[in-house]
């Protein structure tokens, strides 16, 4: 049961969290220029849409599942004992 | 970012703010275009009868008979924000009263570049009729075939594609005849 909620909240450590930001961010304007620019070269509205509309799918795919190399830098936990040492 | 339902509304709010920024460039194209064509029209006639309307049998109500011919070519007006184009022939008169007129008396709308070339030789579509019920001291009338570039994302946008070369008197007929 844990490992199915597990698998929909889809965790990613913080080095994927920066990596997805960034590249969503340039992803989501540069396709947006691309388009523009290709449509109104083509003069056709239906070019634009088109052409923003798969950039938007390869970038959901890419960006929103839980892919491995999202997870690539885990978080160090510091040990048990340890703690248990300060606080003694 | 931490989970899939997060990076969804992320990437979804900042989708809607690119497409919002998009659909602002594509209005602004649209003042790239400046193409103003312009045509011909021809009035060929314009008669004045006594009618009856079915509404109103009683009312004495006279009503003008237009024929024209146009010919213009609207292809310029066509870019990739143009939606389709609202074409209308307008006729504008001064009445006795010294009250300026303007009234629609054909229309047609365009939606695509291949339909834009118009060859019309036809008459009023609508009823031709005067407030005042009668067309007499109604000084000559200028005819001008307008147009309305409505986009698909932006401002609309008017213009005239061509007019009468003279005013044209009205003809008052005693009767159909």
């Amino acid at each position: 049961m844990s490992a199915l909620s597990e698998m929909f909240e889809g965790k990613i450590d913080f080095h994927g969290q920066r990596l997805v930001d960034q590249i969503s961010k340039v992803v989501l304007v540069a396709a947006a220029i691309i388009s523009f620019i290709v449509g109104f070269a083509m003069q056709s509205l239906q070019v634009t849409f088109f052409l923003y509309g798969v950039c938007i799918v390869i970038l959901a795919l890419v960006v929103i599942p839980p892919w491995p190399m999202f997870n690539s830098h885990p978080v160090k936990w510091l040990s048990v004992s340890e703690e248990e040492k300060k606080t003694k | 970012m931490h989970s899939i339902i997060s990076r969804i509304n992320n990437v979804s709010a900042f989708l809607s703010s690119c497409l919002m920024c998009l659909l602002g460039a594509i209005a602004l194209s649209s003042f790239v275009f400046t193409a103003d064509p312009k045509g011909d029209l021809a009035i060929a006639s314009v008669k004045v009868y006594p009618a009856k309307l079915q509404r109103y049998p009683r009312e004495k109500q006279e009503m003008a008979f237009v024929n024209f011919n146009i010919s213009a070519d609207l292809t310029p007006l066509f870019n990739w924000n143009t939606k389709q184009l609202f074409l209308y022939l307008e006729a504008e008169y001064e009445n006795n009263q010294g009250v300026l007129n303007e009234v629609v008396i054909w229309d047609r709308i365009v939606r695509r570049k291949e339909d834009a070339v118009i060859n019309v030789a036809g008459k009023n579509k609508y009823h031709f009729k005067e407030l005042s019920r009668q067309f007499r001291g109604v000084r000559a009338a200028n005819y001008t075939l307008k147009y309305n570039l409505m986009p698909h994302v932006g401002l609309l946008t008017y213009g005239e594609a061509a007019t009468s070369p003279a005013p044209v008197e009205f003809h008052i007929e005693e009767r159909v005849s």
